[in-house]
C-alpha cells in the first residue's frame, strides 16, 4: 500500500498557517478564532491517522462455460480498525457483473472479517484474469489515504458453448487403430464388405454357408474393419470480423470445440492448428484429456496483428499426418491463410473449409463508391470459394445464427458429389 | 457559507457590504467547485468567506463573540463540501461508513466551536497584548488534545 497525504491536509494546513500569520499581522483575534477549527482538524486528524493493517483475498471458480454465472468472493480481514475501506474490482471484457456492487465502501473493526460476494456471468470464452482489485483506506478525517491493489488475481477459464452435431465429416482414409469409422479396406470387422473363395488360413467362422451351398465351393465373407481417423482442426486466427457481441473468431472457436468433442467421442485422434500471428499446434491425440487440451489451447487463441508471412512448412510433420482430414475454419479474410489452405490441398491433404462468413458483421454502405466496393468484395469472396472448390476443397459458408450442422451437411454433400464425379 | 455571507452583510455600512460581497464570491467559488467536483475550490472559497468576514469586522474594535460560530461554520462547510466532492454515486457506501463520518464531522465541528469560543473569550479579556500568547495557547491545546486522542487510540 502506498500512503500519501490528501489535498485536504495541505489545504487545512495552509489555511491554518495563513490565518495565524494574518491574525498576528492585522492584530485581529477573530482570525485566530476562524483558523482554530482547521488547526484542530489537522492536529486531531493526524493524531488519529494510524496505519491500518488488513489482508484481502479474492476467490473465484476456475472454470465456467459461456453463459454460466459464478461467484467471486473478496475476503477482507483487519487486525486494526479501518475507518473507511474502498474496494473496487475491474472485470475484464467477457465477464459481466450480474449481482453485487463493483465498488464498495465499508468499515472494518479490529479483528473483523468480511466477505464481499459478486455474481459474474461469463459472456465470452477465453482465459480471463479477474481484477485488478483496487483498495484504498482513509483515516477518519480524510487527511491521509493508502492505496494499493491485490497482487494475485485468479484466472477463470471460460469454455465455449458447443453445438451438438448429429453427423460429422468422414475422412477419405482411416488409420490403423480401432475406432468408429468403417474403413474402405477389408479386414477384421463387423461391416460386411464382400465374398471370396475360401483360402487356406481363413477361419471357419467366416464361411458363408448359404453361398457355399449354392455354389458348390467354400466361400467366405469379407468385412470392413472399424478404424479411427486423424482429424486436424485448422483455426485461422490471422484476421476476424467483429460485431457488437460476437466475431468470426468466436464462431470458429465454438465450432472447433464442437467438432473436437464429436470426433474425440468417436475415438478419433484430433489435433489442432491455430494458424495466425502466433502459430500454435497440438499433435493429434485421443480421449477426454486431448479434448481438454484442445479446448484449453483454443482459449488462448486470439487475433494478433502480424505482417509475418507464415507458411505451412513451419508446422511439424507429426502435427499434420498424411491421410488426416483437415477441417479449416476461416473467414477467408487474410491471403496468408488462403494460400496455406491451397498449399495443404496441393500437398494432397483431405481438406474441407467452413467459411465463417464475415458478411453478417458488416453493413453495406447505402450508396456511392463504398457500396460498389462492398459488392466487389462480396463477389471476390464468391470467386475465392469457387477457386477453392475447383482445387477439390469442399467449402461451405457458415453465417452467424445458422446451425453448424447445416454447414457440415453442405460440406458432406460436396464431398459426396466430388467422389461421384471423380469415379 | 450563505450564513457567513449574510452575517458579513449585516453590518449595514459600506465596509460590511464589501466584506459581504467578498464572502459572496467565496460562496460562488464553492458552488462552482461543487458543480465541477473541483476539490481545490474549497479552501479558496473558505479563504474568501473568511476574508469577507474579517473585512466586514475591520472597523470594529470589540472582539466579535460570533467569530467562534463563523469559524465552525466555515469548517462545517469545508468538510461537507469535501465529502460531497469525494463521494461517488457508483461506490456503494455502507450505512456504518456514512454514520461514522457524520458523527466524526459533527464531533469535530462541536469541538472546534468550543475551542474557538474559549479562544474568543480569552482574546476578549486582553485583546491586543495576549494575541500571540493566545495563538500559542490554542496550538498547545490542540496539541494536547491530539496527544490524548493518539494515546486513547
Amino acid at each position: 500500500m502506498t500512503r500519501r497525504a490528501t489535498s485536504k491536509l495541505g489545504a487545512y494546513a495552509a489555511l491554518s498557517g495563513f490565518g495565524l500569520v494574518a491574525a498576528l499581522v492585522l492584530g485581529r483575534p477573530e482570525i485566530v478564532a476562524l483558523t482554530a477549527p482547521f488547526l484542530l482538524a489537522v492536529g486531531v486528524g493526524l493524531a488519529l491517522a494510524g496505519s491500518p493493517r488488513f489482508t484481502a483475498e479474492i476467490e473465484a471458480g476456475e472454470r465456467a462455460v459461456e453463459g454460466d454465472e459464478f461467484d467471486v468472493r473478496i475476503t477482507l480481514a483487519a487486525s486494526t480498525p479501518v475507518d473507511r475501506l474502498d474496494v473496487f474490482i475491474r472485470l475484464p471484457p467477457g465477464l459481466e457483473l450480474v449481482a453485487g456492487k463493483r465498488a464498495r465502501s465499508l468499515r472494518l473493526g479490529r479483528g473483523e472479517q468480511r466477505e464481499l460476494e459478486l455474481t459474474v456471468r461469463a459472456e465470452r470464452w477465453g482465459a480471463h484474469r479477474l481484477g485488478p482489485v483496487y483498495l484504498r483506506t482513509r483515516d477518519p478525517f480524510g487527511l491521509r489515504v493508502a492505496e494499493g491493489m491485490l497482487a494475485r488475481m485468479p484466472e477463470v477459464r471460460v469454455y465455449p458453448r458447443e453445438d451438438t452435431l448429429r453427423r460429422i465429416l468422414q475422412p477419405r482414409e482411416t488409420q490403423v487403430f480401432s475406432g468408429s469409422e468403417v474403413a474402405r479396406r477389408k479386414g477384421e470387422g463387423i461391416e460386411f464388405a464382400d465374398m471370396r473363395p475360401w483360402a487356406p488360413g481363413d477361419p471357419l467362422k467366416r464361411v458363408n454357408w448359404r453361398a457355399t451351398a449354392r455354389r458348390g465351393d467354400v466361400w467366405v465373407n469379407e468385412s470392413h474393419p472399424e478404424r479411427n481417423t486423424d482429424v486436424i482442426l485448422f483455426v485461422d486466427s490471422f484476421a476476424e470480423a467483429r460485431g457488437q457481441v460476437a466475431s468470426t473468431l468466436d464462431l470458429a472457436v465454438r465450432a472447433t470445440a464442437a467438432l473436437a468433442d464429436a470426433y474425440v467421442g468417436r475415438r478419433d485422434r484430433v489435433g489442432l492448428i491455430s494458424f495466425g500471428g502466433i502459430l500454435r499446434w497440438l499433435e493429434p491425440g485421443m480421449g477426454t484429456v486431448q479434448l481438454y487440451r484442445i479446448v484449453d489451447a483454443l482459449l488462448d487463441t486470439q487475433i494478433i496483428l502480424s505482417y509475418y508471412w507464415t507458411g505451412i512448412d513451419v508446422i511439424p510433420q507429426r502435427t499434420l499426418p498424411p491421410n488426416a482430414l483437415v477441417i479449416a475454419l476461416s473467414p477467408l479474410l487474410d491471403g496468408r491463410s488462403v494460400d496455406a489452405l491451397l498449399d495443404l490441398r496441393a500437398r494432397g491433404h483431405d481438406l474441407c473449409v467452413v467459411d465463417v462468413s464475415p458478411v453478417p458483421f458488416t453493413q453495406r454502405p447505402a450508396s456511392g463508391i463504398d457500396s460498389v466496393a462492398y459488392d466487389i468484395w462480396i463477389l471476390r469472396r464468391d470467386a475465392l470459394r469457387h477457386r477453392l472448390q475447383r482445387s477439390g476443397v469442399a467449402v461451405a459458408e457458415w453465417h452467424e445464427g445458422a446451425p453448424l450442422q447445416a454447414a457440415i451437411e453442405e460440406v458432406r454433400a460436396f464431398r459426396r458429389h466430388a467422389r461421384v464425379a471423380r469415379a | 457559507m450563505a450564513g457567513v455571507t449574510a452575517y458579513a452583510f449585516s453590518g449595514g455600512d459600506t465596509v460590511a457590504s464589501a466584506g459581504g460581497a467578498l464572502a459572496g464570491v467565496g460562496a460562488l467559488v464553492l458552488a462552482a467547485g461543487l458543480l465541477l467536483r473541483f476539490q481545490l475550490a474549497v479552501p479558496w472559497a473558505v479563504l474568501l468567506a473568511g476574508a469577507g468576514y474579517v473585512v466586514a469586522r475591520a472597523h470594529h474594535s470589540v472582539v466579535d463573540g460570533w467569530a467562534a460560530v463563523v469559524g465552525s461554520a466555515l469548517l462545517l462547510t469545508a468538510e461537507l463540501a469535501a465529502w460531497s466532492i469525494a463521494s461517488d454515486r457508483r461506490i456503494q457506501e455502507e450505512r456504518a461508513v456514512v454514520l461514522r463520518q457524520s458523527l466524526t464531522v459533527t464531533a469535530l465541528v462541536v469541538a472546534a466551536g468550543l475551542v474557538s469560543f474559549v479562544l474568543v473569550g480569552a482574546a476578549a479579556v486582553s485583546a491586543t497584548a495576549g494575541l500571540l500568547l493566545t495563538g500559542i495557547g490554542v496550538a498547545a491545546a490542540v496539541g494536547a488534545v491530539a496527544v490524548v486522542l493518539r494515546l486513547v487510540r
